[in-house]
């Protein structure tokens, strides 16, 4: 439970779980909508998988990616979304270096 | 969250099961005049657990499989919880320790209802492969879904009359949205199966 609400707490996987409600995407297509590094979107995919919120599947030569959302932790997403929940405790235990990612815009949004 | 196989619900099916088979023993010890519904209950107990036992024995071992037998504990788990609560309100109240009739109804109830929510909370966890899925994966995404959902809502609503409602008028009410539930379920496969054969 509290890998899926550590998972829910950044809006960057917040984002990308709201994607694929609309279909199953690849790691490049999910990677698109977002102006971070690759290693940065592939740390986000692996902490949504370790939460078990998203599937993996190797298609060809490429990943990917869908919804393994439960209707709970569904309604726990549109709660942490309606409220812009995130963990600001710990945000404000980390040093300031390690911050940096999760400041940054999303692609149309800045 | 998932039905997954957990510690807890692997030593709380044959808890629950033991229990229940207890109370059914009390309860046909004080009321040996009923001694045909405690055998009954013990009977189905004892199914119970020799299904689950050889069904578990066998899926728990394949890593593949191990899902399957955590949702099958799941069920178990409920089973054994709709005999255990009515069985020790009925003791209870032929012990004399309970006035209320209806108690053992509405709680048994109430975790049909608990149980359609977990059921339906699973649900869209539910993923075939992409490989071997005959139609789009989108559109099976947004039944599974919408079935979760449907689902989850009709047993809310299901234990929530039979907590809040008289029973006279809970029994047609929680029936009713049974049935309205699986009415709105059906008439979503029934679309994407038109929309289907109609691409």
């Amino acid at each position: 439970m509290n890998r899926v609400f550590k998972a829910l707490s950044d809006p960057t996987r917040r984002r990308v779980l709201q994607l694929l409600r609309e279909r199953p995407m690849t790691a490049g297509e999910l990677s698109d909508h977002f102006d971070v590094s690759k290693p940065t979107m592939s740390a986000h995919f692996s902490v949504l998988q370790e939460a078990g919120l998203i599937e993996a599947e190797k298609s060809g030569r490429s990943i990917v990616y869908r919804l393994k959302m439960s209707v709970l932790e569904e309604a726990l997403l549109g709660f942490a979304q309606t409220f812009g929940w995130e963990m600001k405790a710990i945000e404000a235990s980390r040093p300031t270096g390690s911050r940096g990612s999760r400041q940054r815009p999303l692609k149309g949004e800045a | 969250m998932t039905a997954a196989a957990t510690p807890v619900s692997r030593y709380l099916a044959p808890l629950l099961l033991g229990v229940s088979a207890a109370l059914a023993a009390g309860n046909w010890y004080v009321q040996p005049d009923r001694a045909r519904s405690w055998a009954a209950a013990l009977l189905f107990l004892a199914c119970l657990a020799v299904v689950s036992w050889f069904t578990l024995r066998r899926w728990s071992s394949a890593a593949a499989s191990r899902d399957m037998a955590g949702y099958i504990r799941n069920g178990v788990v409920f089973g054994a919880l709709m005999m255990a609560v009515p069985l020790s309100v009925k003791l209870a109240h032929a012990l004399g320790a309970i006035d209320d009739a209806e108690l053992s109804q509405r709680l048994t109830m109430v975790i049909l209802g608990a149980f359609f929510v977990s059921t339906g909370n699973a649900i869209p966890k539910m993923l075939t492969p992409l490989s071997v899925m005959r139609c789009d994966g989108a559109r099976m995404q947004a039944v599974q879904r919408f079935t979760g959902w449907s689902w989850v809502l009709t047993g809310l609503a299901y234990a929530i009359a039979w907590l809040a409602l008289p029973v006279d008028l809970a029994e047609p009410v929680s029936v009713a949205t049974l049935l309205g539930g699986t009415v709105v379920v059906a008439m979503q496969m029934v679309r994407v199966h038109r929309r289907r054969r109609e691409a």
